[in-house]
């Protein structure tokens, strides 16, 4: 009976194994191809066997030599994107991180209402105002600075992503800050000293959402940078590497670059990796 | 108090973003008279009829912006009594109009466009038409493919600045004969022979096309709806092109592929090479010359049996033009700048920097155009083609469909082709 349960068990997970391997292979392959193809030397876009014959780093070479007669210039999109990124991270953490907290600790006549409106925001769709941004933009004259422009777009609504910080907030003890409030912090002494040091786990999970997003939209850069090539962010870059006019010298740069525009957002979410599983569990639970 | 003071700054606000708005629609009115004084003729001796001080914005393509500059620069060194300034902005062809349509403001006062997006250039009334001044020039000293891009309803919207944006047959030497390069069957067995693959991207409209075109389906513009118009075709005739090219590609179907044309020189590329001839644009044609060196071959589209007489494969061709932004602060200035851009000399200058194919009559006599294959098919295919203007949105994708038809299914015989040519027909009018 015990040697029929154990072999019913191996042969249970063998299938699961199967099933899960094979699965993941189907996950991954698109990857693999993405960075063996990335380092192919030979042929031009495309070529019909999946591994390459002879690997080198000349795609990458390519990718960052500008010339001086084409317009497609890796480093300058590259350098803008991390530029609007950065920026963007910054400002939209510190505001979603104020409101979640007025939201959590302060208690005024308007906290009600103000909670719907921006849930209810929240719920259009952000593409839905993307004209009505870009004509607003225009009229301020921004669209001259179209990385000025992006910062503003990214960070300026930030602060009504606050539900999942506010969650978070409403779950270290009220004590801590009627503790601090008797030793004589003020409201703001208590967010930088007592409430900020405590929630690490939140404040990365913000940091890298934040971060992600500039670094991978591309409707709404789209729509703001337009035309201005030099201004371009890397998702609009390298779909701009794989057009029909482009694609047949500029595919094996275009994997190249999908490779590289990785890098940051991987390294960044290595760092913070053991902070963000907690953070995203974190914030769910009703204190 | 606070609360007043706040609203009072939210209304402010507001009242600047309206009135900046409002301010862009005055203009239009403004700019528009200008250019209908062009038509008195008023003050022949200065082109510019009185602008000075002028600056302008040009799009230009990635490729060609630094030739484009030269050629503004010659442009202000020809009127040293005037102040111009002029600025040369990258901007692919392919996505100008969208551009310009998106903000004519911010656009380009000339800008470089592919002529199957006149129709909507012209709806969005974005295109100052040629100023009557330059207007029978334009039209005697461009080919009359290139005229007819530019022409819609009689009106020539833009100037013409190359004679095709098409696709042409390349083929490789080593597989295909030029003898055999004449006729698709020929194609077909050469590359048989040598088992490489002859690649059409067949599901695209832009390609398939020529399927119902070599029948003699042609457009025949849009109703005031929008709505395709046809000539009236034998549909018997197109029938017939349809299942000759459906048997050709089901007697080869090891060779026949169906693939974005960036296929045909990444696999010419490959070593061995894997693709033997295609049907690919005139925009990869200077990289494919480099990866087949001596072999390179370059012809107007080859020939059809059908029904036991070869005929000529119809294609769909565009042409590349300039186009003068209607809400231009300097409409004279701009139209002067333009024709300056398609005459001969920046033709042939573009020619010799580009190897772009002009529109021009005698700048395409070049002796560059006969020795570059590629360039020669392409003119040589010129006659051949029906412009691609006047094309519905609903032509493209059923068109497509259709194309794959053909070769995608096991049953082709007569009956199934008409019902699939029904159905795209129906699919294209919007029924």
């Amino acid at each position: 009976m015990i040697k029929n349960y154990k072999v019913r068990r191996i042969t249970s997970n063998i299938i699961i194994y199967i099933l899960l391997g094979g699965l993941g292979l189907i996950w991954i392959s698109p990857l693999v191809y993405l960075v063996l193809h990335s380092f192919r030397y030979e042929g031009l876009a495309y070529v019909t066997y999946l591994f390459p014959k002879q690997l080198s780093f000349k795609n990458y070479i390519d990718l960052f030599t500008v010339t001086a007669d084409s317009s497609l210039n890796f480093p300058r999109w590259f350098l803008n994107t991390f530029i609007v990124a950065v920026f963007s991270c910054i400002i939209s953490t510190l505001a979603v991180m104020m409101v979640s907290y007025a939201f959590s600790r302060l208690r005024f006549k308007a906290r009600k209402p103000l909670i719907n409106i921006g849930m209810i925001l929240g719920m259009f769709p952000g593409f839905m105002t993307m004209i009505a941004i870009y004509y607003l933009l225009k009229a301020m004259g921004l669209l001259e600075l179209p990385l000025v422009a992006l910062v503003i777009c990214y960070s300026a609504g930030a602060g009504l992503g606050y539900q999942i910080s506010k969650g978070f907030f409403d779950t270290i003890p009220r004590a801590l800050d009627e503790a601090a409030t008797i030793d004589g912090a003020t409201r703001n002494q208590i967010f930088w000293k007592i409430i900020l040091p405590m929630s690490k786990p939140i404040i990365v999970y913000t940091v890298l959402t934040s971060f992600i997003g500039p670094w991978t939209d591309f409707i709404l850069a789209k729509i703001i940078v337009g035309k201005d090539i030099p201004n371009y962010t890397v998702a609009i870059g390298l779909q701009m590497l794989i057009d029909s006019d482009h694609v047949l010298n500029n595919f094996k740069k275009f994997l190249a670059g999908s490779v590289v525009v990785a890098v940051p957002i991987t390294t960044l979410f290595l760092f913070l990796q053991r902070y963000y599983v907690e953070g995203v569990t974190a914030g769910g639970v009703k204190g | 108090m606070k609360k007043i003071i706040a609203l009072l700054l939210a209304v402010m606000m507001l009242a600047g973003v309206l009135a900046a708005c409002g301010g862009g629609s005055n203009n239009t009115t403004d700019t528009s008279k200008p250019a209908e004084g062009g038509d008195t003729k008023a003050d022949v001796e200065d082109p510019f009829y009185g602008e000075d001080n002028i600056s302008l914005l040009v799009w230009a393509a990635d490729n060609a912006v630094n030739t484009t500059k030269t050629l503004c620069d010659n442009f202000i060194a020809k009127y040293p009594n005037k102040k111009i300034t002029i600025d040369v902005q990258t901007q692919g062809e392919g996505d100008a109009a969208a551009q310009v349509l998106n903000d004519a403001d911010k656009a380009a006062d000339v800008f470089s466009f592919a002529c199957d997006q006149i129709n909507r250039l012209a709806k969005g009334k974005a295109l100052a038409p040629v100023i009557p001044d330059f207007k029978d020039d334009v039209t005697s000293r461009n080919t009359e493919f290139a005229v007819s891009t530019a022409t819609l309803n009689g009106e020539l919207l833009a100037y013409p600045e190359t004679g095709e944006n098409g696709y042409y047959l390349v083929y490789d030497k080593a597989v295909v004969s030029d003898e055999q390069a004449k006729t698709l069957e020929g194609i077909f067995e050469a590359c048989k022979a040598a088992n490489k693959k002859f690649v059409i991207d067949a599901g695209n409209g832009f390609y398939s096309c020529m399927f119902i075109y070599t029948g003699g389906l042609k457009l025949d513009g849009l109703t005031e709806d929008g709505t395709q118009v046809f000539n009236a075709y034998d549909k018997e005739k197109v029938l017939d092109s349809l299942e000759a090219f459906a048997n050709l590609f089901h007697q080869y179907s090891d060779i026949f592929m169906s693939a974005d044309p960036a296929r045909i020189g990444s696999g010419m590329a490959e070593d061995p090479s894997t693709v033997g001839a295609g049907i690919d644009g005139s925009w990869n044609a200077a990289t494919v010359a480099s990866v087949l060196g001596d072999n390179y071959g370059a012809a107007k589209l080859p020939t059809i049996n059908i029904k036991g007489t070869d005929t000529q494969i119809i294609s769909m061709n565009g042409s590349k033009l300039i186009g003068v932004n209607a809400r231009s602060k300097f409409p004279e200035a701009a139209q002067l700048l333009a024709n300056y851009l398609t005459d001969e000399e920046a033709e042939t200058a573009r020619l010799e920097e580009l190897s772009w194919l002009p529109s021009n009559i005698k700048a395409a006599e070049s002796d560059i155009v006969k020795k570059n294959p590629a360039l020669s098919a392409l003119s040589d295919q010129a006659q051949f083609s029906e412009p691609q203007i006047n094309i519905a949105d609903t032509f493209w994708s059923p068109v497509g469909t259709l194309g794959n038809k053909l070769f995608n299914t096991d049953k082709f015989d007569r009956a199934t082709i008409e019902s699939e040519f029904d159905k795209a027909i129906s699919n294209v009018l919007d029924e």
